[in-house]
């Protein structure tokens, strides 16, 4: 169209030279003016000494001295037009401007992971008056130096979420005589609660077997948190660990472990030259999204290029130097394109492109020449032709380049389904910035996929070759050298002083024997493993002990029903009491989950609670610490609790916030005195007072020792607090964040730190007499189960850290995967013809274009955020859900559209048929948009939308007000379930159910707006629960995407319909788990590698050890 | 003396129409009003035989062109500021430090920043609503035959133009005739660019006949 217009440009230009002799347009001109000026009326001066108009200095926040009393002009009343002309509002001056005295409580927020730190502003002044405590508003902490002082939407969402007229403002237990799901409840305590709770873990605790140990579950959502949750079972010596992580990111995971026994990458975006996205996850509204794309900006502005490979167009690709849309789950093509071009070609000036000083030193390729048995697999596979006759390195850069030349240009085009020219461009900036690339592999191809996690595999090798993964400035380091994790860590302010011991047992309800190399818990399961009979009785024959159910369950800021999927399976579990005894929900909203649960326990939001969080945004360590603002102020002001155990429940019922609690307070308190109060089952002690043993630990006490493994922390703290008893805890309190460490750049070349002849390797000493050196350079120990563990590497004669694997070099090899029963894929590899497909299956996605033969079947793309909407976190928050409104249809190609008849708005059937085994699911009805935003033949539709609710409010007996149900963010539906078909269908709107009642009791300052709801919030459908669960076989992540086929809705098919055959789901599931997985059998002696992290309590030899009958 | 008010009157409502073009997305009665001028329109000629008017309503041509255009145009890839084009560093400066800040107090004038949903006065949309109000003006002092007040603005309105607006609208409406997807704003950008120019030399005859 440009080139068209352009090509008119003459005759355009001569028909309007002289544009004011024609002056007909006049009348209609003046009407459209916007009016955007406003002439300024005179207004009696009135200033006062306090404020000025023109301040010397211009500061985004107060100066944190004055945080504890900051008196602010009001911003609606400055509009006005300052004080210069209005004055300060008093009793002479009721036209001036309101001034409030606000106390600045640090805290983070708890709405995605990144944790960017938020300031709480708490209103002194209208509390002085004698009005209530409240929160006016959160905004940044600039004292933060992930999130330097800045939020996004999310953050300053805590705010709308706290005084949510919809929160639940006390506990409350399901009616005696009800059953699950029939939404009646009544109003308890937390004692009584807890009192219950306590005694069946109690009871489980007393029968002291193995199963009783694996009957117990704690499972959270998004943790936001470093290392308390994992601490509660751990104390419990139960098993019961779990988390919604194989829903989220553990394809990554399982890719960046082989190569370096770490959780995932940690770019320097700040530094580099090249920014390479794979999806839109880090800059748009993933981890770690303000943060990242903060960093991102700041390279952009200093020149860097960014790269988004997406099949959609997302706001980052949007606004990308180079958008490569790449056919959903074959991006390990195009990665090892990169790599066969790296190591065939040579560079402008005819070197070579490999980073040879680094690949030489750093990868472990003298294991890989070294085992010939390996190489001559390889031969056999046909990956090479012949074992190389040397073992040199130069030997293994030979071989490795005939290994990936058949990754031509010609391949990926076709496979990727992506323009050559694309291609091109995309590795000539890639070689342009040299070792500064930066990348963060984690959501859309890993967590989408079958063999997803070979996309992080095969991601990270051109990072390798060029040197980007050295962990310098500008390329990538390593999560676990970016974060700090002391939360679980306060043992030496309990009566036992020490963490408790590890766990005997083996939960295979989180770990079944199918998934030995699974990154996280196989947590998307839980509600199949529990309903299979079948599966349990196979493996008992085999010899474990495996639980035919939970005694207590306890989701934690967590919604499993809606997130994870085949949502009607989690239902049907969660109704079962023979299969869930007890369960209750710690929970600050109402969910899918709370409404089939025995209990919903309130516990707070990001400035309600206390946690320590560190996420790696960046190579330096900070922390976060979540403040409950309330409380602090309150305590500032000179409150002081009745129990100071349980001072932040006590703070909240006090400022009139609700019977709110927090977990840390809740877990210390109920296992002193409900668990265990007379210490005879061995956990008290783990949670009681070393000051005052007769009750539970306290913040102060908690966090002082937490806080005391931070060596930088606690000698600042010292200093700033000197005559404090908790000077750790008091200084965060204060600050909410600490930076311990920046700049942290390959600190694999640390030379190791050694005192006299031992070494000391993550404060545990090793007599060099301890430690053997292999063939290779690797310095090993008995570790605590009697295997060798590696705790160092000699290069060059240089003694040095080293990376975190067993070879302390990165893993081109990845040989503990091969032993574990995975050969063929232990080195980073992908098939290339049809034939390689079917063999390979296990790396080969369940969307990829040979299952697509049908001309109205899809690859449909769910995982994408909405970068206002994470999860089922904001469900709470007015003004989020309001600007997700109607962002959530079915992109469709333009051409494809055209091809079906599909216009803007139509409704869709889409529905879900399984690849490996041929059962359909069932299918939702959504809105189609037709898009040039996506690639032909794959649609996009974040599996993010479509939250639900069976009442709009609930009686409670006893209580006068209604207790209203997620009245922001979810219509009615009716659902009905039998068994085996599961369906809903949208009955009311928002808008119709927010006006029938307006006035809410609650918080109602802060709600004046209800009647102005005008969303219906039916623009959304529960896909999750018609997708079947596609277990990885190896990294055990739910393979997010669907194959559909779509049509158009048929009359009395709504948007928000979903009928789903949860039978064919369960049939889906095992299909994939009999055909695909290779189970611990005969002869294994372990549940796992010893080396791979395992989430959740320490397990012992013991818990590892296993025997299978053969 | 009538000419030049029946010229002020236009100069008026083209920096109306443009300011509003470049400031918020059109709506169906700005398209409307706008297409029944047929003289204005005849200024848009690739927008006059767009084809997709005739395939689509108001509203869909809005929603799945215009907006996307305008999106595109304003709001994400073209920065709309004449600090960014005028600064070394091409930051947006939406404080005092912005002469254009000092320039409307001197006359007055407040930008109302959420209602221009701008996020400096020195937008585009701005400064030519500016000109807009400067014309208005020069309607009152015409209308009091105050001949110096007529000086007086006419200066006002060359300084503007030749201090602010024309020293870096022509490469933002460049950039935007370049980077346009839909014949409304790549025409808009070629009028408002060529509108410019010419009533630049238009106040400065202006002016040399007052002399």
């Amino acid at each position: 169209m440009v080139k068209k217009m352009n090509q008119n440009r003459e005759s355009f230009f001569e028909s309007r030279r002289n544009f004011l002799k024609n002056s007909a347009y006049t009348v209609a001109g003046t009407t459209l003016t916007l009016g955007v000026f406003k002439t300024i009326v005179d207004t009696p001066a009135n200033a006062s000494s306090e404020f000025t108009s023109t301040p010397k200095t211009l500061f985004s926040y107060p100066n944190p001295k004055e945080w504890d009393s900051y008196v602010e002009l009001d911003g609606n009343d400055w509009k006005r037009g300052g004080i210069g002309r209005r004055g300060i509002k008093s009793e002479k001056n009721p036209e001036g401007i309101t001034a409030t005295e606000y106390m600045l409580v640090p805290t983070a927020c708890s709405n995605c992971e990144a944790s960017c730190g938020l300031t709480a502003w708490v209103d002194l002044s209208s509390y002085k008056k004698g009005g209530q405590l409240k929160v006016r508003k959160y905004m940044g902490n600039p004292l933060h130096a992930g999130s330097r002082g800045r939020n996004c939407a999310k953050g300053y969402a805590a705010q709308s979420q706290m005084y949510d007229p919809d929160r639940i403002p006390f506990p409350l237990r399901r009616a005696p005589g009800s059953k699950r799901g029939d939404g009646k409840w009544v109003r308890t305590t937390w004692d009584e609660a807890m009192s219950e709770i306590g005694s069946k873990i109690a009871s489980l605790l007393k029968s002291d077997d193995e199963v009783s140990k694996k009957m117990f579950m704690y499972q959270v959502g998004r943790p936001n948190e470093n290392g308390f949750g994992a601490r509660v079972p751990q104390s419990l010596g139960v098993d019961g660990w779990n988390s919604h992580t194989n829903i989220c990111s553990a394809g990554a995971r399982e890719g960046t472990i082989q190569w370096t026994n770490d959780d995932r990458n940690s770019p320097d975006w700040a530094n580099a030259d090249l920014i390479f996205l794979q999806s839109s996850h880090a800059a748009d509204a993933g981890h770690y999204f303000q943060q990242a794309a903060g960093r991102i900006a700041d390279a952009r502005k200093r020149g860097a290029k960014l790269v988004v490979m997406d099949p959609r167009m997302s706001n980052s690709a949007g606004m990308a130097d180079l958008w490569v849309p790449c056919w959903p789950g074959t991006e390990v093509a195009l990665y090892l394109y990169l790599a066969n071009r790296i190591l065939n070609e040579k560079g402008l000036n005819g070197d070579s492109l490999v980073n040879h000083n680094f690949v030489k030193k750093w990868v472990n390729w003298d294991r890989l020449m070294s085992n010939k048995e390996y190489l001559s697999l390889l031969v056999e596979k046909g990956y090479i032709k012949s074992v190389p006759k040397g073992d040199s390195y130069e030997d293994f850069i030979t071989m490795i380049s005939e290994m990936y030349s058949p990754y031509t240009l010609d391949f990926v085009v076709k496979e990727c389904r992506i323009e050559a020219k694309t291609v091109e461009k995309l590795y000539d900036m890639f070689i342009d910035a040299g070792a500064r690339v930066a990348t963060y592999i984690w959501r859309a191809g890993p967590i989408g996929h079958r063999g997803g996690w070979m996309n992080a595999r095969a991601a990270f090798l051109p990072f390798v070759l060029r040197g980007a993964m050295a962990g310098d400035k500008g390329g990538m380091g390593l999560h676990h050298w970016h974060v700090i994790s002391v939360n679980g860590k306060g043992d030496k302010a309990t009566v036992s002083g020490v963490a408790p011991d590890k766990v005997d047992v083996w939960n295979e309800l989180a770990w079944p024997p199918e998934y030995p190399l699974s990154a996280y818990e196989m947590s998307f399961l839980l509600p199949h493993l529990l309903l299979d009979d079948e599966w349990r009785a196979k493996w008992n024959a085999k010899g474990l002990k495996v639980p035919e159910k939970l005694g207590v369950y306890v989701p934690r800021i967590y919604n499993p029903v809606w997130i994870n999927p085949d949502g009607f399976r989690w239902i049907e579990a969660l109704k079962r009491e023979d299969k869930v005894e007890l369960s209750f929900n710690l929970s600050p909203t109402w969910s899918e989950t709370n409404w089939f649960c025995d209990y919903v326990l309130p516990v707070g939001l990001a400035g309600e609670r206390h946690d320590q969080q560190s996420e790696a945004t960046q190579p330096s360590r900070w922390l976060s610490f979540r403040n409950p603002a309330l409380r602090v102020a309150l305590e500032k002001m000179g409150w002081k609790p009745k129990n100071p155990a349980r001072a932040t429940l006590e703070a909240h019922i006090e400022a009139g916030l609700g019977e709110i609690w927090e977990e840390v307070e809740f877990w210390a308190n109920i296992m002193v005195d409900y668990v265990d109060p007379d210490g005879s089952l061995g956990v008290r002690e783990h949670w009681a007072s070393k000051e005052d043993p007769s009750r539970a630990v306290t913040i102060a006490e908690w966090y002082q020792e937490a806080f005391d493994n931070l060596p930088n922390l606690k000698a600042a703290a010292k200093i700033k607090y000197p005559d404090s008893k908790y000077p750790n805890y008091e200084m965060m309190r204060d600050m909410g964040t600490w930076l311990e460490e920046d700049n942290i750049y390959k600190p694999q070349e640390r030379p190791l730190e050694k005192e006299g002849d031992a070494y000391i390797v993550e404060g545990k000493r090793y007599e060099a007499s301890q430690v053997t050196k292999d063939k290779f350079g690797t310095l090993l120990v008995a570790d605590a189960h009697g295997e060798k563990e590696a705790i160092g590497i000699e290069i060059d004669g240089e003694i040095m850290d080293g990376f975190h694997t067993l070879s302390k070099k990165l893993e081109f090899f990845s040989e503990w995967f091969a032993q574990w029963k995975w050969p063929e894929y232990a080195v980073p590899i992908y098939p290339k013809s049809k034939a390689e497909r079917k063999e390979m299956i296990h790396l080969v996605t369940q969307v990829h274009h040979d299952y697509m033969n049908g001309e109205n079947e899809f690859a449909l793309n769910t995982i994408f955020r909405l970068p206002y909407n994470i999860h089922t976190r904001s469900v709470n928050s007015k003004h989020l859900m309001e600007i997700s409104q109607n962002h959530n249809p079915v992109w469709i190609h333009t051409s494809d559209a055209a091809r079906l008849g599909i216009k803007r708005g139509d409704s869709i059937k889409v529905t879900i048929t399984d690849t490996l085994c041929g059962l359909e699911s069932g299918y939702f009805i959504a809105m189609a948009v037709p898009t040039e935003g996506t690639m032909p033949g794959v649609l996009a539709c974040s599996h993010h939308a479509g939250r639900w609710k069976l009442k709009n409010a609930i009686e409670i007996p006893g209580f006068e007000h209604k207790l209203g149900v997620l009245g922001l963010g979810a219509p009615l539906f009716e659902m009905h379930m039998d068994g085996e078909i599961g369906t809903m269908k949208p009955l009311e709107g928002i808008k119709e159910g927010m006006l029938k009642r307006p006035d809410t009791w609650q918080f109602k300052e802060y709600n004046k707006d209800l009647d102005n709801i005008w969303w219906d919030g039916l623009s959304g459908s529960w896909q999750n629960a018609v997708a079947a669960a596609h277990p990885d076989p190896i990294a055990g992540n739910h393979a997010w995407h669907q194959k559909v086929i779509i049509e158009k809705a048929k009359q009395g098919e709504v948007i928000g319909d979903i009928y789903v055959n949860y039978a064919n789901n369960m049939k889906i599931y095992q299909a994939w788990r009999d055909q695909l997985t290779r189970p611990l059998e005969a002869g294994d002696t372990l549940r796992r590698p010893v080396h791979m992290k395992r989430p959740g309590p320490k397990i012992s030899k013991k818990g590892y050890s296993v025997e299978i009958i053969g | 003396m009538n000419s030049f008010k029946e010229e002020t009157n236009a100069r008026q409502a083209l920096y109306s129409f443009i300011a509003r073009l470049m400031l918020v997305e059109v709506d169906e009665k700005f398209l409307e009003s706008f297409e029944s001028e047929a003289n204005l329109l005849s200024m848009f000629p690739n927008y006059k035989e767009w084809s997709k008017k005739k395939e689509f309503s108001r509203a869909d041509l809005i929603a799945q062109y215009l907006n996307v255009d305008f999106t595109n145009l304003f709001l994400m890839h073209l920065i709309p500021y004449e600090s960014f084009y005028t600064r070394d560093d091409q930051m947006i400066e939406s404080g005092g430090n912005n002469p254009i800040i000092e320039l409307y107090n001197s006359y007055d004038f407040r930008v109302e920043l959420d209602k221009a949903r701008v996020i400096s006065p020195d937008h585009i949309g701005v400064e030519l609503e500016f000109m807009y109000m400067l014309c208005s003006a020069l309607q009152k002092a015409q209308e009091a035959d105050d001949a110096e007040g007529i000086d007086d603005i006419l200066r006002v309105q060359k300084d503007f133009l030749e201090q602010h607006l024309l020293r870096w609208a022509p490469m933002f409406l460049i950039n935007v005739k370049r980077e346009s997807i839909t014949p409304l704003y790549h025409d808009g950008a070629e009028f408002a660019l060529d509108f410019l120019l010419s009533d630049f030399e238009y106040i400065n005859s202006k002016l040399k006949k007052s002399c």
